[in-house]
């Protein structure tokens, strides 16, 4: 196995462009899932029904498809042009964003609507209301679930590997060709990749553990 | 007769094909309690809910200190901050401890102080006899330690008048008489309140006036002893033989 060292610098820049596309996309995705849960929640019709069609859209498809229409179809249609990396972080994001868009819809609606009318009772806007009562509660709702997607996005940044993003993925499938030595490099390779999860679920338990509050737990 | 806080006039509703209130009139008088008795369904809570500017009236005129609130448009949220609601469920905030729930309001609708606002909070929750219980999230406290610190988040705002949709309906025995404790107290200091109860021993002892209502409409209306020992209407006589087991 000492022949991987060599290559330690290759898979350490792999892990950083992986675990940085991931909070990226999970970050990103964040912003954009609590907005278009909000807008499907409490919007029109009309926001109602681009919301759904986001959604399906990036649930119905596979996130390699994805990858390949906004790396290569997207730019031969608009003319712009943008490296890997963007198009992978832009994917990631919307990708996301339709999952936690779930998520977080599931969470504002478990804010009971006793709570809303209470809300209104004292006087608060529709808009504190949201900020001082929906909001704190539903981040705290969402987060094991939001785990999950941290998960399961951190795992699916391999499929950036078919636009040439050099993510981990794609960093040992290059030493896995060089040295002639598939099984220990993947195997190796696979091994950081469940670390790396560990120790994010263990992070997120201890966040969980820290905002938890009595009465509001959730089981995953 | 004195200042009269909130009025109903000619007030109608409707949820779809069924009318709920057909036409009430309701006077609520600056340092009085009014209770509204009658059988469930006969649309005791919605008439609350629509004096409460919580639901809109399909027809008719709510009136907060002589102006009327949706003629003249006025910001409603401005008026709800000033009319206390205690709801028959306990609804609490439930991330917020007992004190952050009624600071809530004090902060971010008054505009007070933190300070300010920590110190009126704690004061009303003192008045409610839960000042020891002031960390204590929903999920500690009891159904009727909720309802407490529910009036307390009403009350803290120093509102005209609070109206109670039968704050003990959802509560058992024992936990009732804590309420209900509370809510004579609040009587005795002179809030304005406008309760719809079942306790009959409350309407009876705190009440300077009862209303009867019944399919959507008032049926009786005057001092207890008048409603409750000689009720006018034959509906009126049969609930309350029921409700006092007599």
């Amino acid at each position: 196995m000492e022949f991987l060292l060599q290559y330690s610098r290759f898979i350490i820049e792999g892990f950083i462009t992986a675990l940085t596309m991931t909070i990226i996309g999970v970050s990103g995705g964040a912003v954009l899932g609590i907005t278009t849960a909000l807008l499907d929640v409490y919007g029109g019709r009309v926001s109602k029904v681009l919301v759904g069609i986001y959604v399906e859209f990036f649930r119905g498809s596979p996130l390699i498809v994805q990858l390949l229409i906004f790396y290569f179809s997207i730019p031969a249609v608009t003319g712009l042009n943008w490296d890997a990396y963007t198009a992978g972080a832009v994917t990631l994001i919307l990708n996301s964003g339709a999952y936690q868009k779930g998520y977080f819809k599931g969470a504002i609606e478990a804010v009971f609507k006793d709570q809303l009318m209470a809300a209104a009772s004292i006087g608060l806007t529709f808009r504190q209301t949201l900020r001082y009562i929906v909001l704190p509660q539903a981040l705290k709702i969402v987060i094991p679930a939001w785990t999950n997607e941290l998960v399961s996005l951190g795992l699916s940044t391999s499929a950036l590997i078919i636009i040439g993003v050099r993510e981990l993925t794609s960093i040992a499938k290059t030493i896995a060709a060089q040295t002639f030595r598939p099984l220990e490099v993947y195997f190796t390779i696979a091994i950081i990749y469940f670390i790396w999860i560990t120790i994010m679920l263990k992070i997120m338990d201890i966040v969980y553990r820290r905002v938890r509050i009595p009465g509001l737990e959730v089981s995953i | 007769m004195g200042e009269v806080v909130l009025e109903g006039r000619g007030i109608k509703k409707w949820y779809g094909k069924l009318q709920v209130l057909k036409g009430i009139d309701i006077k609520i008088e600056k340092g009085k309690t009014k209770v509204i008795i009658g059988p469930s369904g006969s649309g005791k809570s919605t008439l609350l809910r629509i004096l409460g500017l919580l639901e809109p009236p399909t027809e008719g005129n709510v009136l907060f200190k002589g102006r009327d609130v949706y003629a003249e448009k006025l910001d409603l949220n401005k008026i709800r901050a000033k009319i206390g609601f205690v709801f028959q469920e306990p609804s609490l905030f439930r991330h917020l401890t007992a004190l952050d729930n009624v600071k809530l309001g004090l902060r971010h609708v008054l505009k007070l102080s933190e300070d300010e606002a920590r110190r009126k909070a704690l004061e009303t929750l003192r008045i409610v006899h839960l000042e020891g219980w002031k960390d204590h999230y929903p999920a500690q406290l009891s159904g009727g330690q909720q309802q407490r610190v529910g009036i307390a988040r009403a009350l803290a705002m120093d509102p005209e008048i609070i109206l109670f949709d039968e704050p003990t309906a959802s509560l058992d025995i024992e936990l009732t008489w804590e309420v209900i404790d509370t809510m004579r107290e609040l009587a005795e200091r002179g809030i304005t309140m406008l309760v719809v109860t079942h306790e009959i021993s409350f309407a009876k002892e705190v009440a300077d006036e009862i209303i009867f209502m019944d399919d959507g409409m008032i049926l009786e209306e005057g001092p207890p002893e008048k409603v409750l020992m000689n009720p006018k209407s034959e509906r009126a006589r049969v609930f309350l033989r029921r409700l006092l087991g007599v």
